[in-house]
């Protein structure tokens, strides 16, 4: 294998990035669509059915049609789907209103420092260990070079995705002061206060898998708790599973901790002042974020690229295909979007809890169990592995 | 110590989310396949609704096997009616022992449905089918008589077009 040139580096570099890009703006859409429509299931309706679509386009003829003869569309359950686009164009296009007293920069600031962080934090998660693709000899310029299946799979990257993880929590703050408005300030007090402990058991909760295998390299860590164990990691780590998860929907906001927005109390908690595609970045970014979180509780609790679960994967049989035994992306990105079926089904059955009680979970319950789990995986590190 | 282990396992929070997984699963899977949905809202203008057997529509006059108009001119539908939508002219006809109403008029516009007029119908001459779509363009319209075809007491009404009470004929 030949050694890159710092072009080619850079090249290849640059074509992860884009790769990573794509793959954040086709699952976040498709989030936003399916919690509409997972939201509608749960509550006995079909969700997001008749926008565009329903009567023009190409849909809209074979649904129209369809109708005519007295039959329901085969495509009824998609016909939700143009609002994707509509749904991005709708934020893009829309009039960007800002308050007279508003400090301008840090107005300006705020959502692009949350939208940033959230997809940054990508840049350390690697989606196969190792090589993801050789690109084919006849590609000009990077023709026979591997592509690797992290952007920047550091040493350090749990640190890193950990640390820009909590720049997130500037974005609220920033958002909620300079608004210079009543509902959007109260939203990121409670953000941070709630943000902040949060960060703690999550943490002390991803310790765990640091201990267990011995590394921060997020590829490193997937990999040894998907094969390194006898079974997945989340057989000895369900303790650290539930509290890593409880903490993901305190820190990207989502239903059952979502005080900074709620709705009853804040008119929108810190986004109230913001509009057009300043507050599509705070939307955008929340997704990202579930993303995120859903990404490093897939590689480090449910086996990452890994099919097989349960001590399977070490087994070595002729008979069965090669590809069963291989890490493959499609498997990873397949555990990250039943991870986010998983936050919209929660969404869609806990109401929200009350303030003192967000807190009370974090400081009373699950540090100590978080704490408790750290010294299992030692354990299970002393005696197991 | 019960109470502890109550708090620190969560069986509440896995009883909803089965519920919800349940409801989730039935409506996914049913979507496109059942003849009767299983989601409760309907996808209104493209199927027919169905409402509630005891739902209170447009008022409706009856005729009976031989076709003869059921209402014997009682008058006690125009007599209970709390807004006085109702007023019929009495009149006669050979070869029947009871009174035939020679006008039957009815205006929709102040009707507040509440079925006092069916209740009080000795003759069960009236009722009041399942429709709702009863938007008309001029006021004219909304007042309903025996006579011509658009708004008529004995036919259904030709806005709507789906949701027809069947019973009525």
């Amino acid at each position: 294998m030949p050694t890159p040139t710092l072009t080619q580096t850079l090249v290849i570099a640059l074509i992860q990035a884009i790769l990573v890009v794509i793959f954040i703006f086709v699952i976040v859409p498709l989030t936003i669509y399916a919690e509409r429509k997972v939201l509608g299931h749960i509550q006995l309706r079909l969700g997001a059915t008749r926008i565009a679509g329903t009567h023009t386009g190409l849909t809209g003829l074979v649904n129209r049609s369809m109708w005519k003869l007295g039959k329901v569309p085969v495509l009824a359950y998609w016909r939700g789907i143009p609002m994707l686009v509509g749904d991005i164009l709708k934020m893009i296009l829309k009039e960007d209103v800002r308050p007279t007293k508003a400090d301008r920069f840090v107005f300006f600031l705020a959502p692009s420092l949350s939208f940033v962080a959230a997809v940054m934090a990508f840049a350390a998660v690697s989606f196969v260990p190792g090589t993801f693709f050789t690109f084919p000899k006849w590609v000009p310029l990077v023709g026979g070079l591997p592509l690797s299946g992290g952007m920047a799979d550091v040493n350090v990257g749990l640190l890193w995705i950990l640390g820009i993880a909590s720049v997130g929590v500037y974005g609220i703050v920033l958002a909620g002061w300079a608004s210079n408005s009543k509902y959007p300030l109260l939203g990121s007090l409670r953000s941070g206060a709630q943000i902040v402990s949060y960060e703690v058991p999550l943490t002390l909760s991803l310790l765990a898998p640091v201990l267990m295998s011995g590394s921060l390299q997020f590829s490193h860590m997937a990999t040894t708790m998907a094969t390194g164990l006898p079974f997945w990691g989340i057989v000895p780590q369900m303790l650290g599973f539930l509290v890593y998860f409880t903490c993901g929907f305190a820190e990207t906001n989502r239903l059952p901790f979502d005080m900074p927005e709620a709705e009853n109390e804040l008119v929108a908690g810190f986004h109230t002042e913001y509009s057009g595609m300043k507050f599509g970045f705070f939307y955008l970014g929340e997704y990202i974020n579930m993303a995120v979180v859903s990404a490093l509780a897939a590689g480090f609790f449910l086996g990452g690229p890994w099919l097989l679960p349960f001590g399977l994967q070490g087994l070595v049989n002729p008979y069965l295909p090669a590809w069963l035994g291989q890490p493959c992306a499609l498997f990873f990105v397949v555990k990250i979007v039943l991870l986010l079926f998983v936050f919209i089904w929660v969404r869609g059955t806990i109401p929200r809890y009350r303030y003192d009680q967000i807190m009370a979970v974090a400081w009373k319950y699950l540090i100590p169990l978080a704490l408790v789990n750290l010294l299992l995986a030692a354990m299970v590190r002393y005696l197991a592995v | 110590m019960n109470k502890f282990l109550k708090t620190l396992i969560p069986f509440d929070i896995a009883k909803g989310l089965k519920i919800t997984g349940t409801h989730f699963g039935k409506v996914f899977f049913s979507a496109n396949r059942r003849k009767v949905p299983l989601h409760v809202v309907s996808e209104y203008p493209e199927v027919p609704v169905k409402v509630q057997p005891r739902f209170r529509g447009r008022l409706m006059m009856l005729r009976d096997e031989a076709g003869e108009i059921k209402c014997v001119c009682c008058m006690s539908c125009e007599k209970i009616c709390p807004t006085g939508v109702i007023s019929i002219i009495a009149g006669k006809q050979e070869g029947r022992k009871t009174r035939i109403p020679e006008r039957y008029d009815f205006e929709m516009e102040r009707c507040i449905f509440c079925e006092f007029c069916v209740e009080s119908c000795a003759f069960d001459a009236i009722i009041l089918n399942h429709q709702f779509e009863l938007a008309v363009y001029d006021r004219e319209d909304m007042s309903l008589s025996m006579e011509g075809d658009f708004q008529n007491m004995f036919k259904t009404s030709p806005v709507a077009r789906f949701s027809v009470a069947d019973e009525a004929q």
